[in-house]
């Protein structure tokens, strides 16, 4: 039998370990928590720490950094919860966080649920930024492991565009080398354009009618490729125009092309000396709204009724109701559009239509200087590598597609490699 | 009938337009007066508030406080020089913004037209011409598919500037020319209907909403 | 130096902005060559503007054959101008947006100008009719095929193209009009844009390099390269 004395304190020792281990979980635990509210750098406010729901966070987060770019963007990939995927509408969004240069963490994102990347475009090259997610159900949030803090880079040069910058060098060196070559005279050939040629007839038969000539040199700005065709164009136009000393209206759609427009005819006129015929009024401002110019030209056209139409540049819708105006004042028109969609309603009502790269190759061509000839030839050699790049491409697609030839897949991806740059 | 003002001078508006089909008279110089007019007058106040006041004044001053974006004033200066065009003296420096606009244009749509126009549909067009289907050649789409391709080929051999449309050559060319005009007749006949639709519209305006001819 | 210094100035900007493309740091050149665009513009617009008033007073001054038009141009211009800067029965005040519903400049909008516009872009029902005519009168072998193709096209959209050529059987539906419809716009005229948008690319790159380097001038008012 054990005395009172020993039993006593038996008590007594159980009862302080008793306390020593209460105290000491309660420690841990405390531990823990703040472990928990370090590492997350979290505002508390906005995550309910006491969790309801236990909801399983995002995984292997990796951060990397967007290549050939200016160091402002950075793109986050991750394994979405696994609550995501077995319960449906457990988990409801993911919230992305950012941590910049070791600070709080922001909320910078909320995505929905399978989300599984992000590209955060706010970045800046001299920070460090680390990221986590968040899932987030109905009553809880969790978060992901922070990832490594990374710095956003910039690159000088973007090697995806290399095969771009290699093909614009060859068709460059092409061009301007032709153009040498035309300078030191050799003598090119260029087929014959039929719009073209007729100009100088269409010209004539305006001075024969005494009626004006109409040019429109698109309804677009001086930023846009077509109406700088259309002014050069103006520019050859008006030099057989001055010559032939027939009266030639230029009204515009916008301020800045009358201005140019101005220029390239009083030039013109200069050159054909011929300065005391130009006026200013052969081109004017009508107004930027695409149908109130064409409701000014088409009134123009019915009242002073010109013998000739020029229509050179980018239109639109507009095409057929100036090209039909036209007709019904029996001009004869010339037109030449970039557009797709309107070259067919130029080619229905006009008598001569410039398709396609033929308005850009007007100027080159009336001009008639061998070193804008030059750069027809070097056009041309551009669509021989187009035309060359579509045969082995279609043969290789071919072989790889109906007789699953490996080789011939090979060819295929480095041609697609080579001309779907971005 | 409508009994609105508004409504009466569109309704009107309308239909001196419309006028103009039957022959040039003065209802529509009068309309396409007042389209002229109103038109620029809407465009300068656009102009004013979207890109003078927005972008150029609020770019340089922004109303919030925050940095305001020093290259912007290189667009004023370059827009006081085109002014210069007034002066007889020195309207040869009002060349300096429109070749600074020219080069520009130049260089930004060289690339961007090039590789949007040109690069992707060479890689678009590189595709097999024969067309499986389950095991077995999909006929329609492989003719289809040939099709394309031949007329592609055909298309640009068309447009070659520096070799004469004869022989083998010409003949190529010749069938490019009628490829070409189906995607015209495509086009074409593709527009009808939409324009059409758009009569109806003003017809249901004129008819619908101020003659109240129509529920 | 007057006719130097744009030719520099031209293949600068061209160049400095081909090479944007490029290199990252430089892509949103483009951007700020659109924010420039848009402020020149609106100085050109004085010009442009101006020389529009300018011709209407000399015609209304002068008392020349139209002048009762150009005092209804004027008249037009000056009250959508005064509408619009002194933002006239906006119920915001004078720092509300001037497209406010229900301010003169609005209304005017849309009771005056679009209208206006609308109907215009109406008229191409009936210019497209006339232009129709004309074109199917086919003269030569290339219009004949415009317009077989305009037609197919024309009827594979309208139920009497449906009923035409419903009795066709299914093995053989590629020939009933719409789906012959559908096939010529997935495969011919396809292929025909793209031979336009091809040489499109190219002759914008021609163009532009000629521009860049100084030999097409035109466009200055210059005129030998």
């Amino acid at each position: 039998m054990v005395s009172t004395a020993n039993q006593g304190d038996r008590r007594c020792a159980t009862n302080l370990i008793r306390l020593l281990l209460v105290t000491f979980a309660v420690l841990l635990t405390f531990l823990h928590n703040r472990a928990l509210a370090d590492n997350s750098a979290v505002d508390t406010s906005s995550v309910v720490s006491a969790s309801i729901t236990p909801l399983a966070p995002p995984t292997s987060l990796v951060v990397s950094d967007h290549v050939y770019d200016n160091a402002e963007r950075l793109d986050l990939v991750w394994v979405p919860s696994i609550d995501d995927k077995l319960i449906a509408s457990k988990l409801i969004e993911y919230r992305v966080y950012r941590i910049t240069d070791s600070g709080d963490g922001q909320r910078i994102a909320v995505l929905p649920a399978g989300a599984n990347s992000f590209s955060d475009e706010n970045v800046e090259s001299g920070h460090q930024y680390s990221y986590y997610i968040t899932s987030v159900g109905a009553d809880s949030e969790f978060p992901s492991i922070s990832s490594e803090p990374i710095e956003p880079e910039r690159e000088w040069l973007n090697y995806h565009l290399i095969s771009l910058l290699l093909i614009c060098m060859i068709i460059g060196v092409a061009i301007t080398y032709f153009i040498e070559t035309a300078r030191r005279g050799k003598k090119l050939f260029i087929r014959r354009i039929a719009g073209l040629e007729a100009i100088d007839d269409a010209v004539g038969r305006a001075t024969e009618m005494g009626r004006p000539i109409l040019f429109i040199p698109g309804i677009q700005d001086m930023d846009d490729v077509g109406t700088v065709a259309g002014v050069t164009i103006l520019g050859r136009v008006c030099r057989v125009v001055a010559e032939f000393d027939t009266k030639i209206s230029v009204p515009t759609s916008r301020s800045l092309v009358m201005t140019a427009a101005r220029e390239t005819i009083k030039t013109a006129y200069q050159t054909a000396g011929r300065p005391d015929k130009y006026s200013d009024d052969m081109s004017n401002y009508i107004t930027d709204e695409q149908f109130g110019y064409v409701a000014a030209v088409n009134g123009i056209m019915v009242r002073e009724k010109p013998a000739t139409c020029f229509y050179m540049g980018t239109f639109y819708a507009e095409s057929l109701l100036l090209a039909e105006t036209g007709n019904s004042v029996g001009a004869i028109q010339i037109a030449g559009t970039s557009n797709p969609m309107q070259i067919p309603f130029f080619v229905v009502a006009c008598d001569f239509t410039l398709i396609g790269e033929e308005l850009f190759a007007a100027s080159a061509y009336l001009s008639s200087e061998p070193k804008q000839l030059g750069s027809l030839k070097g056009q041309d050699l551009g669509k021989a590598i187009a035309l060359t790049a579509i045969t082995i491409g279609v043969i290789a697609a071919t072989g790889s597609s109906a007789w699953h030839i490996g080789w011939m897949q090979d060819i295929l991806n480095a041609l697609e490699s080579i001309f779907l740059t971005r | 009938m409508s009994t609105e003002f508004g409504v009466w001078v569109a309704a009107l508006m309308t239909i001196g337009l419309f006028s103009f089909l039957y022959k040039d008279n003065p209802f529509f110089k009068v309309c396409e007066a007042v389209f002229i007019g109103s038109s620029t007058g809407y465009w300068a106040v656009v102009y004013f508030f979207d890109n003078l006041q927005k972008k150029l004044w609020e770019g340089i001053f922004p109303p919030d406080g925050a940095v305001g974006d020093a290259w912007l004033w290189g667009g004023a200066i370059l827009g006081i020089l085109m002014l210069c065009r007034l002066s007889n003296k020195i309207g040869w420096i009002a060349r300096w913004p429109v070749s600074f606009i020219v080069g520009a244009t130049a260089g930004l749509y060289m690339i961007n037209y090039f590789v949007s126009s040109a690069m992707m549909q060479v890689a678009s067009t590189m595709q097999s011409l024969v067309v499986t289907n389950g095991g077995g050649i999909d006929w329609q789409a492989t003719i289809g598919s040939v099709v394309v391709a031949v007329a592609v080929v055909s298309g640009l051999i068309y447009f070659f500037f520096s070799k004469e449309h004869t022989g083998a050559f010409g003949g190529v060319a010749k069938v490019g020319i009628w490829f070409l005009m189906i995607t015209f007749g495509a086009s074409f006949g593709y527009t009808v209907m939409s324009r059409m639709s758009l009569l109806i519209g003003r017809m249901d305006y004129l008819f619908g909403d101020w003659l109240g001819m129509i529920r | 130096m007057k006719r130097e210094i744009p030719l520099i100035i031209t293949f600068s900007v061209g160049v400095l902005l081909i090479l944007s493309v490029f290199i990252p740091p430089t892509e949103h050149w483009g951007e700020t060559f659109s924010l420039f665009f848009d402020i020149i513009a609106v100085f050109a617009f004085f010009l442009g503007g101006g020389n529009l008033v300018r011709t209407h007073i000399s015609k209304l001054s002068g008392k020349k054959a139209g002048w009762v038009y150009s005092a209804v141009t004027l008249a037009a211009f000056f009250f959508m101008l005064a509408a619009g800067l002194f933002k006239i029965a906006n119920i915001g005040g004078i720092g509300a947006p001037v497209t406010e519903n229900g301010s003169l400049f609005q209304e005017s909008f849309n009771y005056v100008m679009n209208p206006l516009g609308a109907t215009m872009y109406a008229l191409l029902a009936f210019f497209i009719a006339s232009a129709s005519y004309r074109a199917f009168r086919a003269k030569n072998r290339e219009a004949t095929i415009l317009l077989v193709a305009a037609f197919i096209i024309l009827l594979g959209r309208t139920p009497l193209g449906v009923a035409v050529t419903s009795w066709i059987p299914d093995s053989w539906d590629i020939f009933q009009i719409p789906n012959m419809a559908i096939w010529i716009m997935n495969s011919p005229n396809l292929a025909g844009q793209r031979a336009i948008l091809i040489g499109i690319g190219l002759g914008v790159a021609s163009m532009s390099l000629r521009v860049i380097l100084g030999i097409e001038r035109t466009y200055l008012g210059e005129d030998k390269g």
